[in-house]
């Protein structure tokens, strides 16, 4: 047998770690990233600005919000388990830190009297939502769906984004990040 | 007449090549708006549906996009300019077509080295075996073939 | 007490496969025949055993048994029994207990029906077959335990997903697929008792052919079945989104295509062993990554069960599944041993040889896409998406290509063609082909793919029509037979031969029904007033009444039609409809198909105001629709007619055998 043969016999197997080595890596790391959450583009910008009518029949302008940090929150009534879920931190968000947080709803894609429903039944909100009717604010802040909630720091850029239901977990890191001590 | 059949047909095909290549020089029909954003729609991924484009869906969203780029279009941005600014918003998630270059070269590359590595290996084994038509394996496949004529006759 | 005995059948199903893997390994090594036969027993024990778990989910299904957390998760009390029944692979743990029931039935029959054949492979079949479904009774087992229970019970469950509840076809769709993935793991095992005992020889490809070609059937019906689904249920007018877990169907689909045909050219010349086994491996790898893309949770899809800890079990089974199989591959390299090419450079052998490359080409593009999400997010964080665009461009000109082989390959002869039967062969097919563009061009067909496709459709048909009136034409002077006798002896005397055209002939009618339907369609949206109307092409749509009403069938869901008049190449009243269920966030669209030969009209509605009674109603033109779908079909058959065991050559087989 010519010397080169074993050597070229055990190369061969260098096909097996060649191959799954990076395919155990992409399908382990795969599977510890969930597809749904997104990052936005939108972190480190200044937050795109915020105009139009309110549920209660009012208006609202994001130029309010300037100077203290602030959460935007997108959701819908029926996006139901997640914004319902979410509902009562929001409440208690509002509760503790009304006065040195900026709080504002934004509805997606659904009608005045389901959002009104929806309130009705898991709880009034002391801060507004804008109707947000031709979706340019979810198109403006790059919105998949509801429930969506952006924190904005004092000077107005947005630090994160969430994507699903808020946590008090959630919640913990981002209102420090945004400089609300929870 | 069996011997032009061949030459025939490749001019004929090469005339159809050449009747291409002149309606490809001639200058494109003007593009309308509503075509240009439709094309968009078609590469953007509809924000709240799976797989689909913002102009196949039928979500609120995807509507939404598409009357902005409509509205877009009519103030005079480009076409790029339009998928730029959903970019801005939603990032490269939002292209259902990637804009890396590689991402559309490695397939391309893939195929061409399996064409190139087969012709190579057809070629040279046809130096190595010298004349390569070799007489089929009489294989067991071909004898109950035979014997099946056989029985049929 | 039934989902309790359902549980408890999984268990002891688990330890029948276990002891039949063992059973096999054992009697394979000592040549033990009764051994062997224990392990057999322990397989059809273990069919006969998730057989009754499925029965035990079906009747907790049917009878509303809340307390099973599969059936409070997917029935509700109003569930119609039909949809109850298919709610078994509906969602997440039953469809593994259904592909179970699938995966241990086909290992049942391959024993049985090969019970005293290939003694030397059978206990590693047999050995291969019961480790993987031993796989899936260890998911049920541990990470997806179907019968799991819950207390307080429920008086109602949240009911089946909506996009699965609204169609029949979800009763067609999933079981042949899943029969057709199922299946590829047989041509596996046989590929692993192969590389074992090293007798790739020709009875073994001869059998992995047939039982490639077998499940090969079912995916290609499943595919189809599966775009008509999303064509008549998903209401946007398409059947084919290039969505990931579509793309894990066609993938398997692609190498077993590959396989087809390759080891046509290996039977005939005794080579291409290694690349035959690669492709075996390959397919039943490519399956079990389709498991794992819609169960794991990684990608986005329509079809993505909920998030769930058994990507780990399926990411695990892929790496331990493909490094075993490689494994053994490489070991057994020297023994495979085929340096040299199969034929001449133009050859029916190499054009099935670039056939193959094209369909590796194909599967790697569409592996590449649908994998690129997950690998910009493991290597950057960033997310990408990839689609129909993407795919659309990148795969098309291949497909044109593969479609051009499709005529090369019958008309070249094996060995290698002299420039005399080149010349003969393809001149007419080739002014044929011509001909049907410039036909095309003539009569105002747009764009540049239905003109192309339809050209290499006739240069295609026409090659195998030459090929067909040959051998006719041979016969009928050789044994005096008139012509359609001929013709009909020449197809079942050559049924492998023939069957390939039949399916070839329903590949030029799926391509060029897809290359029309997707360039030619014409479609429309409009908001309508009762009494307003929109034209489409040749259709007058008016628009009656908007009606709200509770279903019949199941009154939970609420339905939105809208009522209209149809008038034109079709006419009379439809409804098209929006369907609301309580446990679905957006309504789901009821289509209305208007199927016709030429075109299909399709209607849905799109939104509706119930105030002010307006309806948003799309309306698409899409020619040629039927015909894939009557494609499919046509290349269903065309194997079957390949694989019907031909009585004769069976028994001249056997006395073959025998001798």
């Amino acid at each position: 047998m010519a010397p080169g043969v074993p050597r070229m016999r055990l190369l061969r197997w260098l096909a097996l770690p060649v191959v799954l080595v990076p395919l155990a890596w992409l399908l382990f790391t795969g599977l510890g990233t969930d597809p749904r959450v997104l990052p936005s583009p939108l972190v480190g910008k200044p937050m795109p600005a915020i105009a139009g009518m309110t549920l209660d029949g009012g208006t609202f302008s994001s130029a309010a919000l300037l100077g203290k940090p602030a959460i935007v929150n997108f959701w819908a009534s029926y996006c139901i388990p997640s914004c319902v879920d979410e509902h009562p931190f929001l409440l208690d968000l509002a509760a503790r830190h009304g006065s040195e947080l900026g709080m504002v709803g934004v509805l997606v894609n659904d009608t005045l009297d389901g959002a009104r429903g929806f309130l009705d039944r898991y709880g009034q909100v002391s801060w507004p939502t804008v109707l947000n009717a031709d979706s340019g604010i979810s198109i403006d802040y790059g919105v998949t769906g509801p429930p969506e909630t952006f924190f904005v720091d004092a000077r107005g850029f947005v630090v994160a984004r969430h994507v699903g239901p808020l946590t008090q977990a959630v919640l913990d890191d981002e209102l420090a990040a945004i400089g609300i001590a929870p | 007449m069996r011997r032009l059949a061949l030459p025939v047909a490749v001019a004929a095909v090469l005339a159809l090549g050449g009747l291409v290549a002149l309606e490809l020089l001639r200058p494109a029909a003007p593009v309308t708006q509503a075509e240009e954003a439709r094309g968009i729609a078609g590469e953007l991924r509809c924000p709240d549906c799976q797989a689909l484009s913002v102009a196949e869906s039928q979500t609120a969203s995807a509507a939404a996009i598409r009357r902005e780029i409509v509205g877009q279009l009519a103030a005079g941005r480009t076409i790029d300019q339009v998928r730029a600014y959903f970019v801005a918003r939603y990032g490269d998630w939002i292209l259902l077509a990637p804009s890396t270059p590689l991402v559309w070269w490695l397939p391309a590359l893939a195929l061409v080295a399996g064409v190139g590595l087969l012709a190579w290996w057809l070629r040279r084994g046809r130096g190595e075996s010298g004349p390569s038509v070799q007489a089929p394996a009489r294989d067991i496949r071909a004898q109950i073939g035979e014997e099946v004529e056989q029985l049929d006759a | 007490m039934i989902p309790t005995l359902g549980h408890l059948a999984v268990i002891i199903g688990l330890a029948a496969t276990v002891y039949a893997a063992g059973a096999f390994v054992l009697g394979g090594r000592s040549g033990d025949a009764a051994v062997q036969a224990s392990g057999r027993r322990a397989m059809y024990a273990a069919f006969g055993l998730v057989a009754a778990a499925c029965l035990a989910m079906i009747v907790s299904l049917l009878t509303h048994d809340f307390s099973v957390v599969y059936v409070a998760n997917n029935n509700a009390t109003t569930t119609p029994p039909f949809y109850s029944v298919i709610s078994l692979w509906a969602a997440l743990e039953g469809s593994i207990l259904f592909w179970t029931l699938l995966a241990t039935g086909w290992a049942s029959l391959v024993l049985y029906r090969y019970r005293s054949r290939l003694p030397a492979l059978m206990p590693w079949v047999g050995a291969t077959l019961a480790l993987g479904s031993a796989f899936f009774f260890a998911v049920m087992a541990w990470a997806g335990d179907p019968f799991v229970r819950v207390t307080p019970v429920g008086t109602e469950g949240n009911g089946p997903n909506a996009l699965l509840q609204n169609h029949p076809f979800m009763g067609l769709h999933p079981p042949l697929l899943y029969l057709g993935y199922t299946g590829m793991a047989v041509p596996f095992a046989f590929g692993m008792a192969a590389l074992i005992t090293r007798r790739t020889d020709e009875e073994w490809l001869a059998v992995v052919r047939r039982w490639t070609l077998v499940p090969w059937i079912f995916l290609t019906m499943g595919i189809v079945a599966g775009a008509w689904w999303s064509y008549a249920v998903l209401g946007w007018g398409g059947y084919w989104a290039w969505d990931p877990v579509e793309n894990a169907a066609l993938l398997p689909w692609l190498t077993a295509t590959a396989f087809i045909h390759s080891s046509m050219v290996a039977e005939r010349r005794g080579t291409l062993r290694t690349w035959t086994h690669a492709l075996v491996i390959a397919t039943f790898v490519l399956t079990l990554v389709g498991t794992f893309l819609t169960r794991s949770g990684v990608v986005n899809s329509v079809h993505a069960f909920t998030t769930s800890g058994i990507g780990a079990w399926f990411a695990a089974a892929i790496l331990v599944t493909l490094g075993a199989a490689l494994g053994l591959l490489i070991w057994r390299l020297p023994d495979l041993g085929d340096r040299r090419p199969p034929g001449a450079v133009v050859s029916r052998e190499s054009a099935f040889l670039f056939n193959n490359v094209l369909f590796l080409g194909v599967t790697f593009a569409v592996l590449f896409g649908t994998l690129y999400p997950i690998l910009v997010e493991a290597t950057s964080g960033a997310r990408a998406s990839v689609g129909a665009p993407w795919f659309n461009r990148v795969n098309a000109p291949i497909f044109v290509a593969l479609l051009f082989l499709t005529g090369v390959g019958p008309a070249l002869p094996w060995g290698g063609a002299s420039w005399a039967t080149v010349r003969e062969r393809f001149a007419i097919p080739i002014l044929a082909g011509v001909a049907a563009v410039v036909a095309a061009l003539a009569l105002g067909v747009d764009g540049a793919a239905a003109p192309a496709t339809l050209g290499l459709a006739t240069f295609v048909l026409f090659v195998m029509g030459d090929e067909v009136v040959r051998g006719a034409r041979s016969r009928a002077r050789s044994r005096g037979e008139a012509a359609p006798l001929a013709v009909l002896r020449l197809a079942t005397r050559n049924r492998r031969r023939y069957g390939g055209y039949l399916a070839h002939v329903g590949i030029c009618v799926m391509a060029v029904a897809i290359a029309v339907s997707a360039t030619l369609g014409i479609d429309r949206t409009a908001t309508l007033h009762p009494g307003e109307s929109m034209t489409l092409g040749a259709y007058r749509l008016t628009y009656r009444d908007l009606v709200t009403e509770r279903l019949a069938s199941d009154p939970r869901v609420i339905e939105t039609r809208a009522e209209l008049t149809l008038a034109g190449p079709q006419s009379g009243a439809i409804a098209t409809a929006l369907r609301d269920y309580p446990n679905s966030a957006t309504a789901i669209a009821t289509p209305v198909v208007r199927t016709a030969l030429g075109e299909d009209l399709y209607v849905t509605l799109l939104a509706y105001n119930p105030r002010a009674k307006t309806a948003t109603i799309r309306v698409f033109v899409n020619p040629l629709v039927m015909w894939i779908w009557t494609g499919g079909a046509i290349v269903a058959l065309g194997a079957l007619f390949a694989i019907w065991p031909d009585r004769r050559r069976t028994a001249v087989e056997a006395a073959l055998a025998a001798a």
